[in-house]
């Protein structure tokens, strides 16, 4: 960095404590940044680290009481093992196949009948993966390794369903969401009074604790108000699915955040060069070098970065990041910029 | 930064030649449309180019805030705000104004690399805090 002063504190730069952890949760306090850097860790581990979850139902058959569409949301929904799922599975858009195909997507099957008199439960531990799959058992994490309830079948009902599960993300569509929540606390005691508590006489008495004021000063009575004062600590609880691993969950979110910042660098890169109307051009391919040999990922890749949206079929992403752009930088005035439209 | 005087106006937008395929070198383009830009830079910087809006696309608050943050960290940066103008189109507008020791341009390219470094450095602490905590837990079964 430029060597100026990075965090607020002027401490060593960002501390992570761990709380409690485990398959499903991981609690934990980061501090010494900024709280927009922490607001950005928790959006991206909402909304934009790639799952498995099924895309795509096949009835054959269902005799049941619920409708295929509702059905085939139901499955939608239950979690499916997605570990690494960067390195086993493409997005569909990025394949070169038609629909579907072992490169990505995972095909799970679900046949059931019921042909006694007891009514017959369908679990998502009946949902059979194909063979050879990388990934996408059912995440069963209930004692009796049954996983959610998918039906319920009378006699002589039956289903009969191929389902195929595909990457994405939570930002299409709520079920990629690698998380059911994701706690974020600052200054538990309101320090610096950015909540403002209702009362009918007196807050203190009649809002209960949070769980992390413990872990910070309360105000003293009569402390003058620090208008300096910036939120330092967050207290972040990150609760899975079970899709993933906590741990994983927050490493593929920071890395997914540098992949948008390299998305961007390559976008400005690719814009200078095309010798566009601004006189920085020179400072840029000079930067270039400095930041070429970057620990971001995807920045090793064959292509320089990975095209991130290209494709995207959803509202979220039809314009790709900035594959194939040919437009200068600042093409007001620029003169060269007409040549490039039709 | 330089007088105000020497702003350049910000070029008028003809709404007749808005929808001719046959732009003229003049005019203000829609740079999004056609090629599928990550970036573009609006027609609002000063002649030195200490001043400049960008646009991004597909990007939110995500990117956003912390980007600001990080180029506002900057010394040699005057100004950065963002802003997303309208909730149903995923564009996000920032402007970057530095002192003029540097570009806009520059200002931005150091904010991206900047945040990618901090982005390094919460990921080594994290993985580290979570070996520790592991060995720790598992002296304290043993």
């Amino acid at each position: 960095m430029d060597g100026f002063d990075m965090m607020d504190s002027g401490t060593d730069g960002p501390i992570v404590t761990i709380r409690k952890a485990d398959s499903m949760h991981a609690d934990f306090v980061l501090s010494n940044v900024d709280l927009s850097f922490a607001n950005s860790i928790r959006r991206i581990i909402l909304a934009e680290v790639p799952t498995l979850a099924i895309d795509l139902v096949e009835v054959i058959a269902n005799s049941s009481v619920l409708p295929d569409e509702l059905l085939s949301h139901r499955l939608g929904l239950i979690p499916l093992e997605s570990s690494n799922i960067d390195d086993k599975l493409l997005y569909t858009r990025d394949c070169d196949c038609d629909g579907y195909c072992d490169r990505c997507s995972v095909v799970l099957t679900l046949v059931a009948k019921c042909t006694g008199d007891q009514n017959v439960t369908v679990y998502a531990r009946d949902l059979a993966v194909a063979a050879g799959a990388q990934l996408g058992n059912p995440v069963l994490t209930d004692e009796a390794g049954k996983g959610s309830i998918i039906c319920k079948l009378r006699k002589g009902q039956e289903l009969n369903l191929k389902c195929i599960a595909k990457k994405g993300i939570a930002k299409e569509h709520a079920k990629w969401q690698p998380c059911a929540a994701v706690a974020f606390e600052y200054d538990p005691h309101n320090k610096l009074k950015h909540v403002d508590y209702w009362y009918e006489t007196d807050a203190k008495a009649e809002w209960p604790k949070s769980a992390n004021a413990g872990w910070e000063e309360p105000a003293q009575e009569n402390e003058p108000f620090d208008y300096n004062a910036v939120p330092n600590k967050f207290y972040i609880d990150v609760e899975t699915v079970g899709s993933l691993q906590p741990d994983e969950v927050l490493r593929q979110g920071i890395k997914y955040l540098q992949e948008k910042l390299a998305t961007v660098i390559a976008g400005v890169n690719k814009s200078a060069g095309q010798g566009a109307a601004t006189n920085t051009g020179g400072d840029v391919n000079g930067m270039d070098d400095g930041y070429g040999g970057a620990r971001s990922p995807d920045m090793n890749d064959a292509n320089g970065y990975r095209n991130f949206n290209d494709g995207y079929v959803t509202p979220y992403g039809g314009a790709g990041g900035g594959a194939g752009a040919q437009t200068p930088f600042g093409g007001y005035g620029g003169g060269g910029y007409s040549n490039g439209w039709p | 930064m330089a007088d105000n005087e020497t702003l350049p106006d910000a070029p008028e937008y003809d709404n007749e030649a808005a929808g001719d395929v046959d732009y003229d070198d003049d005019e203000p383009l829609d740079l999004t449309r056609e090629n599928n830009a990550k970036i573009i830079m609006l027609g609002s910087a000063t002649d030195d180019d200490s001043c400049a809006s960008f646009q991004f696309e597909n990007e939110d608050h995500t990117l956003g805030n912390a980007l600001r943050w990080i180029i506002m960290k900057n010394p040699k940066v005057e100004f950065c705000g963002y802003s997303i103008p309208h909730p149903s189109e995923p564009k996000m507008n920032m402007r970057i104004q530095t002192y003029g020791d540097i570009t806009a341009k520059d200002a931005l390219i150091q904010g991206l690399a900047d945040l990618r470094d901090l982005c390094d450095v919460v990921t080594d602490t994290f993985v580290a805090e979570k070996e520790r905590f592991v060995t720790e837990k598992k002296q304290a079964v043993a």
